[in-house]
């Protein structure tokens, strides 16, 4: 009947289509969402990495302690599936991936091949809880984290608590209190050791060798995030964040450092005093002010070795993504001069804000110094942005062109150090 | 030519209609609209609502002939044979006369609020029920020996805020795998004693360290957090623990509650852990492994490496975060900024209105880690109470140094590391923070036979203030902002105000014992 006709709602049919392809693209379901293609690792989470986000090479990261890589045409690769794995590093000819496997009580050092393959420790953090009278027992446990390859690739630095077994606190220095006496050194300090494929390298080896590169002061946290200098020549140079507190020992300083790495092992005549708050000559030298109220963490050199990209706790809440030149290379051959010292602080006060948020960390340059990658806090994720970069060569600096992009969805791992190769 | 809607079914009710080819053929016969105003004025919003598959406006379909389906159904049949259509107007008014609109209203209404509040008990009973009554409530036998001092006394019934100054026993076990395994029973590492003064508006925290070496009426000689394991858990390790320090202390204690911190990784767990930026690396050699799945060793250890940087962490790790104590050289300082970096996130979690999908798990997650012998509304109204005091009128105190040394001492069952107490110094403080005068006691442990029970015992000088059992009773609900406090609180409950079901209360509770902090409040 022509009622019928009348009254067949193919309008209605066409909205409940578009309806459904529009629940279908919010709730990510099938292959892709919006302009996220996903894939599904082996425990069942999803990664998703965005078809708009143009980059080029391959940035390294891990999702539920897995290692991913994702390359310039935003192809997925999963290449572990097994083992709790951080802190991805790639050696500067792009054959292997130093990176940390962790474990209930300890970690390893260890490497890939970036194709995959077997995995080979370079250090071995196993050991045991030892009896130890009426106090707690003795951990010979290492961990160690963050491993970053010089650019000659000859050589890893990375941090461990190796000195713990050597170094105890004591009462008589620093006034800790009688709850830390004779507690071992568990601040996680700058050690290296140099990579040969397939020689796992030894604990007390390190420690006898004098491989120790940056220090801590006892009970302050130690550094964090250390990475060699690139592009430098023959001068070598790290970069790190150490933790102290003030002369008050109530309010914490965090501060970037820079320094030779290897200042301890070629001068043993000077007498270092780890553990011994107060009294231990450091050969790293400030390039961040000591501000209670402004912590700075998390350099990353660019490519070129100019500038310092780095997070900056603007407050409570608010944290930025600032770039600032590097300070003059010969800030670290003389580090404890005060002149000096005030001027590897000038190039901190030319640092540009970037990116700002809740939470932004990790920041990583792009291996031709035109895009940095960092983890960005929204929707109760952390995930991988891109910010395309400029250069003014008239102010030395860096502003972001155009929009920051998402790079990823689903999550990444925000304690662990992504990596961006060519 | 289609079935008019009548053939097809004379009775047929609202809805069972389809909206079709049928509906359409049978609407070809129904007399003007306005005799059967669309959308039904009397009939209502539940009318149309009832009506599954029906257009609104157009239930006059679903009626032979096209009349009402209700009409049909209520009314006698028409005696001309013609039905209603034949004189509409008389049948409207008849209508009107035997359904007015303000009872189909009302009807409506209650059916509404029967449904909604049939279904609210239901998700009560299914989700809450259980989990609450497991928590609240449960029945403490008093041992001999601890009774209340000012029995008889008592002022009121009506609340646990309506008397006078009362003392609450925090307790708090890391987990209960321990001791089922291997104590056979569960140990209490946490003992606060909160002190709750309605009519001074003041909250006292007073820890008592786990390892004082004290005695257990009944068991001699022992550590402070045995007494709860030598009790059996539960309310009979409550019971213990409460006359331990009535007898050691001249503290009296009306209630308890016990917190297994197994259930505050649960809570963080289920509202999707916790996202925040770690100020202070973590390294920590000597981290008690007793939490957890993995824990399957009470004196086990694990070590602890959380790294600096805004990060996401799971419930444990949490947990571990804020609990570390060798963690960070200023010890507490350290400790406290971590607990509130952690309290924030939470009340950002808990605040979150979704949150209120999760009540039923976290309901759950507090089922067997939380036991109290207060009632649910005891519990709002106490927390209500503390949060609504501010910082200056919540002391803290802890019988740490100076009042109190460690020592290695030999018992029957080795070599322990204990901590005694400075009795002199103990009693003065006891009675500064409690006001019980020559009531507050203190049994000093003789260093050279630290398991004899101590013959000597300390108490307070007589005239430093008035015994406990003078200490004055508020009348009943003298205080009217005491009073109105609670009637208020009352009111917040049972209206939900941010506390549905009482449940953000437990878990306020939860937070006062992980954090043995009264920052913990803030949440």
């Amino acid at each position: 009947m022509n009622i019928k006709r009348r009254y067949i709602p193919w309008h209605a049919l066409c909205l409940l289509v578009l309806l459904a392809f529009s629940l279908q693209s919010c709730l990510g379901i099938g292959g892709s969402s919006g302009n996220f293609n996903t894939k599904t690792s082996g425990n069942g989470s999803v990664i998703g990495v965005n078809n708009q986000a143009l980059f080029k090479g391959h940035i390294y990261f891990t999702q539920n302690r897995h290692l991913f890589v994702i390359d310039g045409s935003r192809n997925i690769t999963q290449l572990t599936t097994t083992g709790d794995v951080r802190d991805p590093a790639v050696s500067p000819d792009g054959k292997w991936i130093a990176f940390i496997n962790r474990y209930y009580d300890y970690s390893n050092l260890e490497y890939m091949s970036t194709s995959g393959g077997p995995w080979h420790i370079l250090m071995n953090g196993f050991g045991f809880f030892h009896p130890n009278g009426n106090n707690a027992p003795q951990a010979t446990q290492h961990w160690f984290a963050q491993p970053s390859w010089s650019p000659d690739g000859k050589t890893i630095i990375f941090l461990s608590d190796l000195q713990k077994l050597y170094y105890w606190a004591n009462y008589q220095y620093g006034d800790l209190g009688q709850d830390f006496d004779q507690s071992p050194f568990l601040d996680m300090q700058v050690f290296y050791i140099p990579f040969k494929p397939s020689e796992p390298q030894f604990s007390n080896d390190v420690v006898m060798n004098n491989n120790l590169v940056a220090l801590a002061s006892y009970g302050d946290g130690g550094d964090r995030d250390p990475s060699f200098r690139p592009n430098t020549g023959s001068l070598n140079q790290i970069i790190y964040t150490h933790y102290t507190y003030d002369s008050s020992r109530t309010q914490q300083l965090i501060q970037i450092f820079m320094e030779d790495p290897y200042a301890i092992k070629n001068n043993p005549q000077i007498h270092y005093h780890p553990g011994d708050p107060g009294q231990e000559f450091s050969p790293g030298i400030a390039i961040t002010p000591p501000s209670i109220a402004t912590p700075n963490i998390e350099p990353a050199f660019s490519p070129d070795g100019k500038h310092i990209a780095y997070i900056r706790e603007i407050s409570s809440t608010q944290m930025g993504l600032y770039v600032m030149p590097t300070p003059p290379s010969n800030v670290t051959a003389v580090p404890s001069n005060s002149t000096v010292e005030n001027q590897a602080l000038q190039a901190y006060k030319q640092s540009k804000l970037l990116v700002e948020g809740e939470f932004v960390s990790q920041p990583v340059w792009s291996p031709d110094g035109t895009q940095i990658a960092y983890l960005f806090y929204a929707n109760n994720q952390f995930n991988i942005w891109i910010a395309n970069l400029s250069y003014n060569a008239k102010t030395n600096s860096y502003s972001v062109n155009g929009s920051l992009v998402p790079l990823t969805s689903g999550g990444v791992d925000a304690d662990s150090r992504p990596d961006w190769t060519s | 030519m289609q079935p008019s809607m009548g053939q097809q079914s004379p009775v047929m009710g609202p809805g069972s209609m389809p909206y079709g080819q049928s509906g359409q053929a049978g609407f070809s016969s129904m007399p003007p609209n306005g005799m059967y105003p669309a959308g039904g004025p009397g009939m209502g919003p539940l009318a149309t609502q009832s009506t599954p598959g029906m257009p609104p406006g157009n239930w006059q379909m679903a009626g032979p002939n096209g009349a009402p389906p209700y009409m049909h159904m209520q009314g006698p049949p028409p005696p001309n044979g013609k039905g209603p259509q034949s004189n509409g107007r008389e049948n409207k008014r008849k209508k009107t006369r035997r359904f007015p609109i303000w009872a189909r209203v009302a009807v409506g209404f209650l059916t509404f609020l029967f449904i909604a509040v049939s279904a609210g008990a239901y998700y009560y009973y299914v989700y809450f029920s259980k989990p609450l009554s497991d928590i609240t409530g449960q029945t403490v036998k008093r041992l001999p020996g601890d009774e209340n001092p000012n029995a008889g006394r008592s002022s009121s019934n009506s609340g646990i805020l309506s008397g006078g100054r009362f003392n609450i026993l925090l307790l708090g076990s890391d987990d209960d795998y321990k001791s089922k395994v291997i104590n056979g029973g569960i140990l209490a590492q946490t003992d606060i004693v909160v002190s709750v003064d309605p009519v001074s508006k003041t909250v006292s925290m007073f820890s008592i360290p786990r390892d004082s070496w004290v005695n257990v009426p009944g068991f001699g000689m022992h550590k402070l957090d045995q007494a709860y394991l030598l009790g059996g858990g539960g309310a009979t390790g409550a019971a213990l623990s409460m006359a331990t320090i009535h007898q050691d202390f001249g503290i009296y204690i009306s209630h308890y509650a016990w917190v297994g911190l197994s259930g505050f990784v649960s809570v963080i767990n289920t509202v999707g852990g916790i996202d925040i930026n770690v100020l202070h690396p973590i390294t920590d050699d000597a981290y008690p492994d007793d939490t957890g799945k993995g824990a399957t060793d009470p004196y086990a250890y694990k070590r602890l490496y959380i790294a600096p940087g805004p990060q996401h962490l799971d419930g444990l790790t949490a947990l571990e975060y804020v609990r570390s104590r060798h963690a960070d050289l200023v010890g507490d300082f350290g400790r406290s900024v971590r607990q509130q970096q952690i309290l924030s996130q939470l009340k950002y979690k808990l605040d979150n209105p979704s949150v209120l999908s999760e009540l039923p798990q976290l309901a759950q997650d507090l089922d067997g880690y939380v036991k109290t012998d207060m009632q649910l509304q005891d519990v709002f109204n106490l927390l209500y109470f503390a949060k609504s005091l501010n910082q200056g009128q919540i002391g803290q105190y802890t019988l740490g140094p100076p009042y109190s040394t460690t020592a290695n001492i030999n018992t029957s069952s080795g070599v322990q590391s204990v901590v005694i107490l400075d009795c002199a110094r103990v009693v003065p403080f006891i009675d500064k923070i409690f006001a019980i005068g020559s009531a507050a006691t203190c049994q000093q442990v003789d260093a050279n036979n630290p398991m004899a029970v101590p013959s000597a015992q300390v108490a307070a000088t007589p005239g430093s203030a008035p015994a406990q059992a003078d200490v004055p009773v508020a009348p009943a609900a003298p205080a009217s902002t005491s009073w109105q406090a609670a009637q208020a609180s009352t009111m917040s409950l049972a209206s939900g105000a941010g506390d549905f079901l009482g449940i953000h209360s437990l878990l306020d509770l939860v937070f006062l014992v992980a954090f043995e902090s009264p920052a913990a409040l803030q949440v």
